[in-house]
Parts: structure tokens; C-alpha cells; sequence
């Protein structure tokens, strides 16, 4: 799910984080890009070592209905903590994280606004964590693409057609991996 | 009767504390929490345990030093300690291991699999 990405020299590097998917990297040619619907992507960049990473997530958090054994890597409040642990194990600090969040579009007419959830979610996530929210394009009814340069922290996020966005399910999926694996010493 | 279980977490992420809170607590357990290896160590200064869930990834104290310390010191050492974290690597697990640890849960936990292993560790 995780990669940290690097760029050989001279090579420019463009890769898509899909849904529950994050990738970090401080190449300097390395681009991450993603379509968002009501998916929200979160950009992190850490300034001083030129660090930053991005994650994709389908819904919020698992509903209070959520039944034991159901484990699902889509859900923001996991992808978040995997990519702020990334990041800080790749040296970033916590404290100078940066981020910008981006998509949680209602673009669909009849579903449920998942859209809105997955925005007001990702808000509070971050003033939870104190990490501080430095731009944020959210809501809305049409889909985005957007393209940050984790080593620089630029981010081009723009308008596209909504045929381009993949479709949100409103009924999380699953995860065919085993997930939480125990082991004892 | 039988004494309910006491549990302290230990996560930086307010978030998974509360996803933690609610899986134990929903099934039975007293939870108590702590957002780093220093808090934790503060708090079982004071307060009694039965099995400590930790993080490995924190600020001040992270969870390979809040093992070592509690190993190392006398009020809590033989208590299990359980490692919950995204780190997947074997040389992490393995130093875990050295330092103590009791058992290693991976993220996103599974919540029969991770009340299973409190409830085996603590008995």
C-alpha cells in the first residue's frame, strides 16, 4: 500500500495514489497524483528535510455498526495515521508537518453525502493532531485532480470532468488481507 | 467475581486512542491513555496495570524506549506490553522482541483478534 518513492537523476517520476493508497518521498523529480471525487487526499510535507507524502481515502472512519473482525485500509483515520507514521519514520517531525487536503465533492445527486463526511472528518483529523492545515480545496460538486511535489510541497490542484473521478462505493470494501495479525513472543 | 481488566493505551494519534477506546471498552475492559511514551510512564508511576498496548512511532519516548524503561524499572516489569503499530518490518518486530515486548498487533487492528490477545496476555 505504502512506497517510498525515489527518482533517479534526470528522470521525472508521476505516480498515481489510488484509492487506500500513500506513498511518501523527497525526490525532487517525483510528482504524485490523484482524481478525487468525494474521496479526500491529503498532502503532508515536512520543510526542513523536504519530505512529503500523500494518501487517498474512500470514507472517514468505521461506523459505530462496524462489527468485529470487518478491518478496511480505506477508511481515512488508518491511512492517516500510516502516513503520518511513514513520514516520521523517514525522519519528518510532527510538530512541522504541514498539510493541505483536497476533494470530498458531492458529485453524485441521491447517495449519501459522503463527500461532506470524508471533509469535516479530514478538518478535524488535523486540528486533533495539531498539524497545521495550510490550504484546502473541499466540497463542492465537481471532481479535482491534483499534483504535488512532496519535496518541494507545491501542490496544482484543478477541476476535471467527473467521468475522470473513480466512483466511491457507499458501502466500504472490504479488505481481502488479513489485517491486525497477532503474534505473541 | 472477576476483577475487570485495566488496559493503557499509548498512541500520539488521538484518533486511534479513540478507535482503541471503543473497541476495548465496548468489550469490557478499563481503558486508560497516554499520547506518548513520557505520559505513559508518568501515568504507571501512579497507577496500576494489567496490559499496556503501545504504538512503536512517538514523539519524546516512542514505543521501543517506553518497553525498555518499563523493563528496566521494578513497579511494572513483568506486566505484558503488546506493540500495535503500521511498522511492518522484522527487524522492528525483532527489536520489539529484544526490548520486551509481549506481542506484536499490526495496523489497522482487528478488534476480535486484538480483545483475543489482551484477554490471553492478561491472564
Amino acid at each position: 500500500m505504502a512506497t517510498l518513492v525515489h527518482s533517479p537523476p534526470g528522470n521525472s517520476v508521476r505516480l498515481t495514489v489510488m484509492q487506500g493508497q500513500f506513498k511518501i518521498s523527497a525526490g525532487p523529480r517525483v510528482e504524485l497524483s490523484t482524481v478525487l471525487g468525494s474521496c479526500v487526499a491529503t498532502c503532508l510535507f515536512d520543510p526542513e528535510i523536504e519530505l512529503g507524502g500523500m494518501n487517498h481515502f474512500l470514507l472517514p472512519e468505521p461506523p459505530a455498526s462496524h462489527s468485529r473482525g470487518e478491518v478496511d485500509v480505506h477508511y481515512g483515520v488508518y491511512l492517516m495515521e500510516m502516513l503520518i507514521n511513514e513520514m516520521l519514520a523517514h525522519g519528518a517531525h510532527k510538530n512541522r508537518l504541514r498539510a493541505h487536503l483536497y476533494g470530498g465533492a458531492n458529485i453524485r445527486s441521491g447517495m449519501q453525502q459522503i463527500g461532506t463526511a470524508n471533509a469535516e472528518f479530514a478538518r478535524s483529523f488535523l486540528l486533533r493532531e495539531r498539524i497545521e492545515l495550510v490550504r484546502e480545496d473541499l466540497g463542492g460538486v465537481c471532481a479535482r485532480r491534483v499534483d504535488f511535489r512532496p519535496a518541494s510541497g507545491r501542490v496544482r490542484c484543478r477541476t476535471v470532468a467527473a467521468s475522470d473521478a473513480p466512483e466511491a462505493k457507499s458501502q466500504p470494501v472490504f479488505s481481502q488481507v488479513p489485517r491486525g495479525e497477532v503474534e505473541l513472543f | 467475581m472477576s476483577r475487570t481488566t485495566r488496559v493503557l493505551t499509548v498512541d500520539d494519534s488521538a484518533s486511534m486512542r479513540a478507535l482503541l477506546n471503543h473497541a476495548l471498552t465496548s468489550n469490557g475492559f478499563a481503558v486508560s491513555q497516554a499520547d506518548d511514551g513520557v505520559s505513559a510512564l508518568e501515568w504507571l508511576a501512579v497507577n496500576e496495570v494489567d496490559v499496556v498496548i503501545t504504538d512503536i512511532n512517538m514523539p519524546r519516548l516512542d514505543g521501543f524506549g517506553l518497553i525498555e524503561q518499563v523493563r528496566g524499572g521494578t513497579r511494572h516489569r513483568d506486566r505484558p506490553i503488546l506493540v500495535l503499530t503500521t511498522e511492518s518490518s522484522d527487524e522492528k518486530k525483532a527489536r520489539a522482541r529484544a526490548a520486551g515486548a509481549t506481542g506484536w498487533i499490526v495496523k489497522p487492528f482487528d478488534t476480535e483478534k486484538l480483545v483475543a490477545a489482551v484477554r490471553r496476555v492478561a491472564h
